[in-house]
């Protein structure tokens, strides 16, 4: 890819318990989790993380609960210190900030959203927004125009003076979005930001961080244990599996291609032709074919073609990106996509 | 011949012991033994080995009289330079309570009156409590113990403003550092559980019976437990998800501390308040012993010349102060966990 790196992570380790550069060097020397733990009681949290983080893009961290993606978050604005490894934010190792760079680094450069929406119940909706421009020492008057648009652009209009326990889970989520959005760092974290709040309403904010992601182009990265969740937000996929990170890629990509038992296991269960997009199925051509029953785009999902095609498996379209033929999609093509390949076939 | 003669015999140590025989009568229970003369002793009356039964058969070892005795003279003996320390550093104390005790005795009851129906207004924002300070305000003058009944307030008023001036950052210590939680914890303890009348010994042996400070000591040792443990629990409770969110936007300490952890530590530091101020007031009653002025000393004349329409009616209204204290802070503490909720 040709995308900045905003965020690279290499080499990262993280053992808990009391002895973590001892039990580092038996994890170098290929002791598996269980057996540390057994062993020694040390808990390995990360086993050897790299990701580089596009800038601009959303970065979405996959994996069960107990996978280490809420602790790998939390190495990225260290409020974790890791055991081993390296975080370079803009070129810049975050590892040899002291506390000073530190804190200017969480108030400018990288925001979070928490699980637990995490706001402060003394303090108004709109001084929950402002939190980074008081941290800053700037008073109230000074934030309210920023920290109002920002409610206003997430939904929240005319609610700046209730208090957050007066509002629902979701409307408290917006607050916490607001809060990171006001600070306009270019980095935002998101830990399992939309797993509190019921199916519907979760809906509802993955739409909002769509909508402000076309609009913003901030460094997103997203924790979830929802796969759907995943694959409607990424623009590169990471899955976590104990600690370590078991594929990465686009989410296309790891969908048709899983090297692992557990991501086909994983992806086995979801609505693919939901998921899957006409550039990932087509052939790449430009040669017009003969017999085509009609143009699609390059973006559409598999369902919309379906539904185009009203179930003839028969058809070829010409799949156009920008006014341009970019492939040719098979109908054929399509419908052997929806079937996940048989986990004998993946070896 | 005493039990334990054999055991220093046989160990060899009747030299050190020097000669026992005809050793110094101690107690009465000696006395009787002589008079009756030696009576034969079963293995039933083995008196337990304790310093005045060992004592019978050596006299190197001590009585436990001369043990009472060395706490005493060693305390008497650092008592001056002790006091050297401690009396400068109390000495606001006493100027506090004397200034305080004057201004409340000092300004007129139709101007006192209220302004402590006032101040209940501006705390509690109840028109009902305030009329129910009016009333018991009202009663306790209408009976003559209004005097009593300001003078026990004012000594509340400042015990109680010093406990929260040393006990909530005492708290907050305690809830930044286990080290020192684990070595406040039984000192907490023991003021809490030591009879309030043990430490009003060395007191009084420290300063003189006419220093305010003397009692003014007494109430905030016994009075400061509830709003340091409080304080300490309160801010260990914070929410840690909350913290977590201040770190992550780049508090410092000390932000983290006003703008999070206090204000959210609020409605256990001012549970911590109301039980200070309760037990505050239940020890001016025991401190009139020492001369604090108030509503205690009519108890302790109901108790010394038996009267008991004062030792009740001063009862009453010890009672209802209480329930004017207790009320007004929590109606404080209500409106500020409305405020979070």
């Amino acid at each position: 890819m040709t995308d900045d790196i905003k965020i690279c992570v290499r080499n990262l380790y993280k053992i808990f318990g009391d002895d973590p550069q001892g039990a580092l060097e038996k994890v170098r020397g290929g002791m598996s989790k269980a057996d540390l733990q057994a062993e020694t009681g040390h808990v390995l949290g990360l086993n050897n993380i790299n990701v580089d983080m596009p800038a601009g893009k959303t970065t979405v961290i996959m994996g069960l609960s107990g996978s280490g993606k809420s602790t790998l978050i939390r190495h990225l604005n260290r409020l974790i210190d890791p055991t081993a490894g390296e975080v370079i934010l803009n070129g810049e190792n975050i590892l040899d900030y002291n506390e000073r760079r530190l804190r200017e680094m969480r108030k400018h450069e990288m925001s979070m959203v928490f699980q637990k929406f995490a706001l402060l119940p003394h303090r108004t909706v709109l001084e929950n927004a402002g939190l980074s421009w008081e941290i800053e020492g700037k008073n109230r008057k000074k934030y309210a125009a920023e920290a109002t648009k920002w409610l206003n652009r997430v939904g929240l209009e005319g609610q700046g003076e209730q208090y957050p326990a007066q509002l629902s889970g979701g409307m408290q989520q917006r607050v916490g979005i607001a809060r990171a959005l006001t600070s306009n760092s270019d980095v935002m974290l998101m830990d399992e930001a939309f797993s509190a709040l019921d199916p519907l309403i979760r809906t509802d904010m993955q739409d909002l961080l769509i909508e402000l992601q076309a609009e913003l182009h901030k460094t997103v990265i997203f924790i979830t244990h929802d796969l759907d969740e995943a694959l409607k937000l990424a623009d590169h996929l990471v899955i976590l599996k104990d600690g370590f990170i078991v594929q990465q890629g686009e989410p296309q990509h790891i969908l048709l291609n899983p090297n692992d038992p557990y991501i086909e296991a994983f992806v086995s269960d979801i609505n693919r032709a939901r998921v899957l997009r006409v550039r990932s199925v087509m052939e790449k051509t430009d040669v017009m074919p003969a017999d085509i029953a009609g143009e699609v785009d390059y973006d559409d999902t598999l369902e919309s073609i379906i539904a185009v095609s009203e179930g003839d498996t028969t058809n070829n379209y010409r799949v156009m990106r920008e006014g341009k033929q970019v492939g040719v999609l098979h109908m054929r093509d399509l419908v052997r996509a929806l079937v996940p390949r048989h986990p004998g076939e993946a070896a | 011949m005493a039990t334990y003669d054999n055991f220093f015999d046989t160990l060899g140590l009747r030299g050190w012991c020097g000669d026992s025989s005809g050793g110094g009568l101690s107690s009465m229970a000696d006395l009787m033994g002589q008079a009756g003369g030696d009576a034969d002793t079963t293995v039933w009356d083995t008196p337990f080995p304790s310093l005045d039964a060992l004592h019978d058969s050596c006299d190197a070892i001590p009585q436990s009289r001369d043990l009472t005795q060395g706490l005493e003279q060693g305390f008497l003996a650092i008592k001056d330079s002790l006091k050297v320390v401690v009396d400068p550093l109390t000495q606001p104390l006493s100027w506090a309570l004397e200034d305080t005790l004057w201004l409340m005795q000092t300004v007129p009851w139709f101007i006192m009156i209220p302004m402590l129906m006032l101040i209940t207004y501006a705390v509690g924002r109840s028109m009902k409590l305030v009329g129910l300070v009016a009333l018991v305000f009202g009663f306790l003058a209408f009976i003559d113990f209004y005097e009593h009944t300001m003078q026990t307030l004012a000594i509340i008023f400042v015990c109680a403003f010093i406990c929260v001036l040393l006990g909530v950052p005492i708290g907050i210590a305690m809830s930044r550092s286990d080290r020192v939680q684990r070595s406040m914890i039984p000192i907490l303890d023991m003021l809490q559980t030591l009879p309030p009348f043990v430490y009003l010994i060395p007191l009084i042996f420290l300063f003189s019976v006419t220093e305010p400070k003397l009692y003014g000591i007494a109430i905030i040792l016994y009075a400061i437990v509830p709003v340091v443990r409080l304080t300490d629990l309160g801010i260990r409770l914070v929410d840690q998800d909350v913290i977590e969110a201040a770190d992550a936007f780049g508090m410092t300490n000390r932000q983290k501390l006003f703008k999070v952890q206090i204000p959210l530590a609020l409605p256990n530091i001012m549970a911590g308040v109301n039980q200070t101020i309760m037990m505050s007031l239940a020890m001016v009653v025991i401190a009139s012993l020492v001369s604090a002025p108030g509503l205690g000393v009519l108890v302790l004349r109901g108790i010394r010349s038996l009267e008991l329409g004062v030792g009740l009616l001063s009862g009453l209204g010890i009672v209802l102060l209480a329930i004017i204290l207790d009320r007004v802070t929590k109606a404080a503490l209500a409106r500020i966990n409305a405020s979070q909720k």
